[in-house]
């Protein structure tokens, strides 16, 4: 037994949403079909924006609504440092705790050839060539300590040897208000070997 | 279902859900198997990112009959994959034999020649910068473990010596050599002789640097081979060829 086609349609369609199984794209159906005309006008339209309006900045590559960004286009932010990461939710996290002070280059991805995905995939060609232009002096690299963020940390500074901005990578260790019982030995080796003077 | 305490090599990983990981691993004695990580309490987040690729981890598991994915209760690092991250050339190598183990092997299926084979490419992708004849010696030697080795010596259809000539028919489809008569039935791509000679040479374990030329019909040979007998696939191979 199938539900009327638009319905149908509709299930199927909220079923290629990460996480949603039948049973709960039947249900969001059934509740979208007893919504009021103005939440679904208001809802078709934010979906159709997000394709229409939304772009990538084309000097970080942040996603944006004008093109520079807000954050590029930002004269308070430091104009000598740029923040590295994988994906513009990773920046959110390093905003709200720097609110206002970088200025970021999105990767859009990490090196992982077991995926396919080799330099040429992701941003990093638009990297060097945005160091030398803007005379970039720092770049944290503040992508994810795995095998594949290392692997494209390694990278960049490969490509940028011989330039003279500084490379650094962010700290790992054990996290704050954490507990050594729980912490893996990789870890525990990482926070050793970047120990501090008290 | 007791829990089983085994080595491993992670294959694969990918992330499922907030905190949790589903993992494929080639284990010593289980064999590949697919297993899931909960990342929820600090404990467990503990032993989460030993789960990496290319990591030789220790682990218990339970694995249930029913199920086909095996729960992931604790992982300890042997040897971490740290190195293979330091150039491109290493990862994509790295990248490529265990891409080529995991898709030539099934779940469940046990090769303990093929995880100390995996094991040694890996310890030496942290500690060599390979050639491309190493690749080519290595990829033979995974081959080998898995039963898939080309015949080099005699023809793979007869099993009569081939003569010696100039020139020596290579079949994909058989995997090896073929004698003269034989080559009349079945599909083959000629090479020169001292090519399937070194690519003999290599399967008895003597290493030797081939020129650019030996490389270029190695490579040929070992690619018609491997999409021959693989309809899918390997991703990462089209990342270290334009490295090799
Ligand atoms: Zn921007
Ligand atoms: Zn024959």
């Amino acid at each position: 037994m199938y539900y009327p086609e638009p319905i149908e349609n509709l299930i199927i369609n909220l079923m290629k949403l990460p996480g949603i199984g039948r049973k709960t794209a039947t249900r969001l159906a059934f509740f979208l079909l007893n919504s009021d005309e103005s939440y679904i006008s208001e809802l078709s339209r934010s979906l159709t924006d997000i394709k229409d309006k939304i772009r990538l900045c084309s000097v970080c590559y942040n996603l944006t609504e004008k093109d520079p960004c807000q954050i590029c286009s930002d004269e308070r932010r430091d104009r000598d440092t740029l923040c590295v990461v994988e994906e513009p939710s990773h920046m959110m996290v390093i905003e709200a705790s720097y609110p206002n002070r970088y200025r970021y280059h999105i990767l859009h991805g990490v090196i992982n050839p077991l995926d396919g995905i080799g330099p040429d995939d992701i941003h990093i060609n638009e990297l060097k060539l945005r160091i030398e232009k803007e005379n970039i002096k720092e770049i944290i690299v503040a992508t994810n300590p795995n095998i594949e963020g290392n692997t494209t940390a390694h990278y960049i500074s490969e490509i940028l040897k011989g330039s003279q901005v500084r490379i650094t990578r962010i700290a790992f260790g054990i996290p704050i208000g954490g507990d050594i019982i729980y912490t893996d030995s990789q870890t525990i080796k990482s926070s050793i070997e970047n120990r501090k003077d008290l | 279902m007791p829990l089983q305490k085994d080595e491993a090599i992670v294959l694969t990983k990918k992330a499922y859900g907030e905190s949790d990981r589903i993992v494929r691993l080639f284990t010593l004695s289980g064999g590949k198997i697919t297993a899931i990580a909960k990342g929820g309490s600090k404990s467990q987040k503990r032993f989460m990112n030993t789960l990496e690729p290319f990591n030789h981890i220790r682990i218990e598991y339970f694995k249930k009959q029913t199920k086909t994915m095996a729960r992931i209760e604790n992982a300890d690092i042997i040897e971490s994959n740290s190195g293979i991250e330091l150039n491109l050339k290493r990862i994509c190598t790295a990248s490529f034999f265990v891409e080529f183990a995991d898709k030539l092997t099934k779940e469940g299926e046990r090769n303990i020649e093929l995880f100390n084979g995996l094991k040694g490419i890996l310890d030496d992708v942290k500690n060599i910068e390979f050639t491309s004849s190493d690749i080519v010696f290595y990829l033979l030697r995974i081959l080998g473990c898995l039963g898939f080795m080309p015949n080099f010596n005699t023809c793979v259809q007869c099993g009569r010596d081939v003569p010696d000539e100039d020139k020596v028919f290579f079949s994909r489809e058989r995997g090896g050599i073929l004698c003269p008569v034989c080559s009349q039935a079945i599909p083959f791509k000629s090479y020169p002789r001292g090519i399937i000679r070194g690519l003999s040479s290599f399967v008895r374990g003597d290493r030797c640097n081939g020129d650019l030329d030996f490389l270029t019909y190695a490579q040929d040979i070992m690619e018609g081979f491997i999409s021959f007998h693989l309809d899918v696939e390997i991703k990462s191979y089209k990342l270290l060829k334009n490295l090799i």
